[in-house]
Parts: C-alpha cells; structure tokens; sequence
C-alpha cells in the first residue's frame, strides 16, 4: 500500500501531452506502460519526469510494442492499482488482441488508456479515429477539447473505470496532444486501496464459457454508462445556448468545439447554439436528441470519423459527413471549419488564397519544404550504399526517420512496423515462385526491429527466405523525438537502471548466421557488407543481417568535422548527388548547373566526399583554405 | 495576441512560444497555442500557433495573426496569409531580391503589412561564429526592437535569460541584443 502526498498548488504552462502526464501522476497512476507513437511520445517521460518530482513510487516504462506496453498495464491493474497504456491511434491496432478481449473483463483497478489521434495526418500512416475503436469494444471514451480539459478527464476516466470495472479510454487528437496551455497543477491523490492478485480464473481467464457471461454484462454497464453520461458529467457536456432564436445547432467535441467556438465568437453569431459533448462514445442520446429536436438545422463537428452522428438513429435533419456537409477527410481546420459555416449561414467565405500572394510563390517558387533526413543523417550514407552496392534490387522499408530514404529512391514499399522484414519473405516468395532472380535488401531502424521486426525474421529463418535485412541502429527512436529502446538500454524514471539488448546476438539467437556489422558512415565498407550479405544469403538460403551503427544526430555526440566544398571546375552538373544522396547541405544550383553547399545545413560530417562519381565534392583544409 | 511562428524543422522555432508564453503567464495572461513535434520537424515546413487572451481554439485563423516570425523567408512569404490588415512580419532574409518581387510588394501595400527584416545569417556568421542554433533569439530580439509586440526589452530579455540552459545564457543576451538593436537601430 502506498501513500504519497506532495503540495504543489500551482498554474503552469503545459504541453497537452504533459498536462495528460500530470493527470496520471495526480490520479495515483502505479504502473504506467508506453511505447512512442507521434502525437503521444510526450506523454511518457513526462509522466517520468512528474513522478521524479513528486516522489511518486510509480513504475514508468517503455514496453517495446504497443501490445507489451499494453498487457503490462492491463494486468497490473488486475492487482487493484491504477495503471495506464499509452499510444498513438496505430498503435492500437497492434495492442487490438488484447485490447478487444481486456474490454470485456470486469476490471479491479481503474485501468486508463490513452490514445492520440493524428487528424491531417501529420505523422502517421493512417487518419484512423480512436473512438470508433471505443465503440468496436464496447468501452466508454473521453474526447477532450483542451490541455486543461484532458488532465481533469484522466481522473474521471480513472473514476468511472473503477466504478464500472471497464477500461477507459482518453483520445485526445493532435491539437490537443500539442497545445500549449496554462493548467492548474495539483497533488497526488492517497491511494486507498491494497495491491494484491486475487486467485479468481472465472474473472481473469478469457475462455468462451466466460465470454457469454461477460458480452452481455459489458452490454448491460455501456448503458449505465451511457446514463452517467447524461447526467452526470455536465462539465464535459453542456450548451453554449443560443442568446437569439436559434438558426443553427451545433454538436461538437474534441478541438472542433474549441475551433468552432473561437469561429462563432468573432464572427460574433449570438443565434447558433452549441451543445459540446466530452463524452463521444456511449453517446447521451436523449441530450444529443433533445437538442436536434430544439434546432431548424444540426451540424455535426467532430474528428475524424462520425462517430457521435453514427450513434443517432434518425439523420435527417443532421448536416454532417453522411451527407457531404463536413468533408469526409482531413483535419477540421479553422479555416475549414470556417467554410462550412459560412456555406450554412449564407454568409462571406473568409478570405481564401490571395491571387498576389499565389503569383508571388509561383514566381519565386517557393514551395512547402518537404521533411529530409538531416544533415548528417546516418541513414542517408547506408542508403546510398545500399542503392550503389545493388542498384537492381526491390527495397521494402519500414516506419521511422528512414522511411525519409524515399527522396533518395531507396525505399519501394512501406505498409507498417516490421512490415520491411515480412514484406522481404513475401517479395523473396513470388520471385522464387516465378524464377526471377532478383536481390531484396530490405532496410529497418533499431527500434522498428525490436518493435515488430523479430517475429518476421524467425519466420524468415524458419521458411529459409533468402534477402538481406538492413538494420538501421542509430541507438534511439529518432522520429518521434528520440526516446530509448532496448538497444540502448536507458530507463525512464530516475535511478532505473535498464540492461542492454545485443542486436547482434537477437539476430543470431532467431538463426541468422550471416550478421555484420558496419560503420554508415564508412560508404565502401557499406556497399560491400551489402553485396556480400546477398552472396551469402542466396548460397545458404537464409535471411543475411548487416547492421549500419552510427549514433543520431540529433543526440548531438562529438564527431570529426571535416568541411567540404564543391569544386566548380570538376562538377558536371549531373545532379547525382542530389538523386541519391539528398542532403539539405548539398544543393543545385539551376542558374550555374552546378552544386554547392549551403552552409546553414552543412555539418561537415563529410560523408559526401565519396559520393560524387566526379570527384567534385572535396575536403576544404586538404587545400589549405 | 495572436502569432504565427514559421520555418524549418530543426531551427529551434519551439523555444520561441516557450519565452511567450512564460512572459503572459507572468503577466497573468491566457495562453494558448499549438506546436509541431513528429515527422514534420525532419527539415521539413513547421508551424507554431501562439495566442494570449481569452481563447479556446490552439489554432490561428488565417487572416487573423497579429505578428508572423518567420525564422525562414520563404516560410514567412508562404504563410503570409495568416496575418490580418495592419499585421507585422519579422523575417530573417536569405536573398533581398526575392523580398523586392513586384507581386510580394503589392500584397503588402494592399494589406498594410509591415516587415521587418534581418539578414540572420549573416549577423550570426559575423557575431556568433556561424551557430545558427541562436536563431530564435536573435528574432525575439528583432521582434522586441520592432516595438511590435507590446513587450519590453526587459521583460523579454528576463524571460530568455531564466529560460536558457546556464551555458548559453551569456551567448543568448549577447544575441538577443544583437537583434534588437538590428532593427529598432534601422527603423
Ligand atoms: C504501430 C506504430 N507505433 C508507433 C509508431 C510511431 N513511430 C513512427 S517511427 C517509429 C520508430 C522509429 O524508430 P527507429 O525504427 O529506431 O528509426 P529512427 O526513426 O530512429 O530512424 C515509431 C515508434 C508508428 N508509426 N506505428
């Protein structure tokens, strides 16, 4: 049993992630689980970094998928205490085995799950909609609209998961995962309960006997929920009343209320009325009803799926995604918003693009630059010689910084994580099947491998698949903002202390016998560990490993700088190294025909230097300059 | 208030709402604003929303952005139609002629919109020894000497100086006077 008390009372500045965080280290979270996922990757180290402050006893720590992030946390919670799993909305269909069959336990302690969509998308693979997920199992979900807003709805979502023995779900979306906002900080609230394991295999063995006992149970809470729901959470659901008769209602929730409330404020419309809804999924239909009923016309605003509008039986008078009035993808963006409004409301259009300023960026060409590796990227130097070493070769790639390795027409295919090493078995099946001849060097980062990337090359080694497997190891999770992996071995909490995981030995543990390691950076070396991992795998007729090491960038750690030019003379113009290599620091210059360097992304790491097939990119102090 | 804040992903453009929004909550004031982390910061276009005052919304609407400070010209050129009739761009320059196109000056009269420029990288080559890493202080400092934003030299300056790790505090002071001198020097 523990008992922590802190007294902090103050307002801060947070990030949405970090107010989330907070929550769950308030709430008297145990044991919270995580695996990194943009919008989410904040969450976690925040919630670290409070416990640290706090003194909180909890247990914080990265599982290495979101499906072992997720059990860690569903199972500490049978113990009694409150636990938490957070991950972004793809993250979730890795975790759906468990999640689906979890959801229908009667829980002991509050178990919380945190989910962050990515409407846009921003950074994801897909612009999924996390509530309908809460709907698919049938469990009740927070859709918060605010920073704020999301930390008071983790301790109700702890509340009501207690309270009904169900998990909880919070979705915030993007906006709200990275606002920033003032917050009110609070204490950790005593835990008053008793962390213990109850023998019980009716309760937590999920055998089919108890599944018929248990669906309609959860049936029968989803409407004591839904009940709950309208009633007793006005703070999360209320009107904003129209002051004048009323043209047109609104229901909205998520960060569509917040952005259509500022919209309704400027255009300063006191005859619309908006009825926000926190609470999306069971949805209170008699409010929602109720409401409709009080209104000429109904828009519907929420992201990114109709998930509240699914849930009304009679449509009608809905304007919404069913009927074209709200586009059926993409972020709901002020200006978006906006639109549909001033379509409605018979009114100005706000100022769409200004033909001046179109004129202005076509005649300097200016475009939306385009996410790069960064200068100085490891991957960039395996890449190129990866293309260089077998320039015939199908190239399957996999989720992270490299999926980038696109610009430098390295990468061919991408479906999800760990799909590089499966999507290698599968392209290696059809050529052998139809006798093609043809290498497949698929490319993988380190936490990728270790994320989904293993079960794949055990089945490649089992089924004898003969392709190369590139591990990209640049000793941390780079995309979503460099967390540790178990590569690396480094903990979160204060005074943890983790062990390392050999990729080396994973490999030859599964049954690779052909594993090498080399420098990225080292450009020969690279190409010929490549060509001579596809001999090996084609003689021994199993999967080959090289891995690539080089530390990322964005670790900062000292490295040898060695500045370099492009000598004018020697340069072509061929533009080679702009196709395969693709650094911000290496430019074309269309007036001269020539590359330079542009020195505000140059980083002198220098492995340019053996990319020009003309010798034209050369080491500055070799010259004395 | 509302700001718009543009460039590229790695020019450190979030510390810049981090000084903002320690200088309003001192100041009692509301905040709200949205940020860019994930793929997008890959070199790639980034964006940040930052609004004081009584706002539910993180997002800015375009047309309604009071100040855009664009670490990057031609970021701050594409998302110039974020600010409102009357509003102020502070801008680090890489090439005066393109800021002199003929459609560019046009929008800008016909919108009233002030721009105040600084060539950063060239001050920071001669006064920092090339580390373009300063470059979200040397526009706070132009934003500050632009009088633009009704925050102080002081005020501004404290807040960078308490929010600096201790080993760039000397060299962000020296920077942020570097950019406000550079313009409120030349207007
Ligand atoms: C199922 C799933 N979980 C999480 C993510 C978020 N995500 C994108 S890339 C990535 C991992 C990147 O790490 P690594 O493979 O080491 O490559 P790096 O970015 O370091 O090059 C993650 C976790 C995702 N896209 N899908």
């Amino acid at each position: 049993m523990t008992e922590v008390l802190c007294t902090v009372s103050t307002k801060a500045i947070l990030l949405g992630n970090e107010a989330i965080a907070r929550g769950i280290v308030e709430a008297g979270c145990l044991v919270a689980c995580a695996y990194p996922g943009t919008p989410s990757s904040e969450i976690l180290p925040a919630v670290a970094k409070f416990a640290d402050e706090m003194g909180s006893p909890m247990a914080v720590e990265w599982g290495v998928n979101e499906k072992v992030a997720f059990e860690m946390a569903a199972a500490a919670s049978f113990t009694g205490s409150r636990s938490c799993a957070v991950m972004k909305q793809v993250g979730l269909n890795v975790a759906a085995d468990p999640f689906m069959s979890s959801a229908l336990y009667d829980l002991k302690g509050g178990f919380l799950l945190v989910v962050a969509d990515d409407p846009g998308p921003h950074s994801s693979q897909t612009e999924q909609d996390s509530r309908h997920f809460a709907m698919f199992a049938k469990i009740p979900c927070f859709d918060p609209s605010s920073a704020s807003e999301a930390k008071e709805m983790v301790f109700d979502a702890f509340d009501l998961s207690e309270r009904f023995h169900v998990t909880a779900m919070l979705r915030p979306s993007v906006r709200v995962d990275h606002c920033r906002q003032d917050v009110e900080l609070g204490e950790i609230l005593p835990f008053k309960g008793e962390v213990k394991f109850e023998k019980d295999p009716s309760r937590w063995v999920c055998l089919p006997a108890k599944v018929r006992v248990n669906h309609p149970k959860l049936n029968a809470k989803l409407e004591e929920i839904r009940a709950a729901f309208e009633t007793e959470f006005r703070k999360y659901n209320y009107e904003v009343p129209a002051k004048k008769e009323s043209v047109l209602g609104i229901v909205a929730s998520g960060v569509s209320f917040s952005i259509v409330s500022d919209i309704l404020k400027s255009l300063g419309r006191e005859d619309v009325a908006v009825l926000k809804i926190g609470t999306p999924h069971p949805l209170p239909v008699k409010m929602v009803t109720d409401f409709i009923e009080k209104h000429p016309r109904v828009l519907f605003l929420e992201e990114t799926y109709p998930v509240m509008e699914m849930q009304i039986p009679d449509r009608t008078k809905i304007m919404g995604r069913w009927n074209g009035v709200v586009p059926g993808a993409g972020e709901l963006l002020p200006e978006v918003v906006a639109g549909i409004l001033a379509d409605i409301l018979g009114i100005e259009s706000p100022s769409g693009a200004d033909s001046m300023l179109k004129d202005t960026l076509e005649e300097l060409g200016i475009t939306p630059r385009k996410p790069m590796l960064c200068p100085g990227c490891p991957h960039r130097a395996s890449f190129f010689s990866i293309r260089q070493a077998l320039p015939n070769a199908v190239n399957p790639s996999d989720i992270g910084c490299y999926s980038l390795g696109v610009n430098q027409k390295a990468v061919d295919a991408i479906i999800d994580m760990g799909g590089s090493v499966t999507m290698g078995s599968g392209l290696t099946l059809a050529h052998k099947v139809a006798g093609i001849d043809r290498p497949v060097v698929s490319t993988i980062g380190d936490s990728t491998f270790f994320h989904m990337g293993i079960p794949g090359l055990v089945s490649a080694v089992y089924n004898r698949h003969p392709f190369v497997l590139a591990i990209l190891d640049n000793s941390t999770t780079a995309m979503t903002g460099g967390q540790a992996n178990p590569g690396v071995g480094e903990k979160l909490r204060k005074g943890d202390e983790g062990r390392k995981v050999d990729i080396e030995g994973v490999c030859r543990g599964c049954g690779v016998s052909h594993v090498r390691t080399v420098a990225a950076y080292d450009v020969a070396a690279g190409k010929e560990a490549i060509k001579e991992a596809w001999e090996s795998a084609k003689e021994k007729k199993e999967p080959a490993v090289v891995i690539f090491r080089h530390p990322c960038m964005l670790l900062r750690l000292q490295q040898p700088v060695i500045p370099v030019r492009v000598d004018p003379e020697k340069c072509i113009g061929c533009k080679f190294c702009i196709n395969f290599f693709n650094c911000p620091g290496l430019v074309f210059n269309e007036e001269s025909g020539k590359a330079y360097i542009d020195e505000r992304f140059c980083v002198s790491c220098g492995v340019c230097l053996s990319v020009c097939p003309h010798g034209a990119i050369v080491e500055v102090s070799e010259e004395g300059e | 208030m509302q700001y718009v804040i543009v460039g590229i992903g790695g020019q450190g453009i979030l510390f810049t709402s981090r000084i903002l929004g320690k200088i309003a909550v001192e100041r009692g004031e509301q905040v709200m604003g949205s940020e860019v982390h994930g793929m997008a910061q890959r070199g790639g276009s980034v964006i940040s929303h930052f609004k004081v005052g009584n706002y539910r919304s993180p997002l800015v609407m375009a047309g309604d952005a009071d100040i855009l400070l664009a670490f990057d010209q031609n970021e701050g050129i594409r998302n110039l139609h974020f600010l409102k009739k009357n509003g102020s761009m502070v801008v680090n320059v890489h090439s005066e002629d393109d800021m002199k196109n003929s459609s560019l000056t046009a929008f800008l009269k016909d919108r009233s919109i002030r721009v105040y420029s600084l060539a950063g990288y060239e001050l920071l080559k001669k006064h920092m020894g090339g580390n373009f890493l300063f470059l979200n202080v040397l526009l706070m400092g132009a934003m500050c000497g632009a009088n633009i934003s009704g925050l102080t030299f002081e005020e501004v300056s404290r807040a960078v100086k308490e929010l600096s790790p201790s080993k760039f505090e000397d060299a962000n002071m020296k920077v942020f006077r570097l950019g406000y001198d550079s313009i409120s020097s030349g207007q």
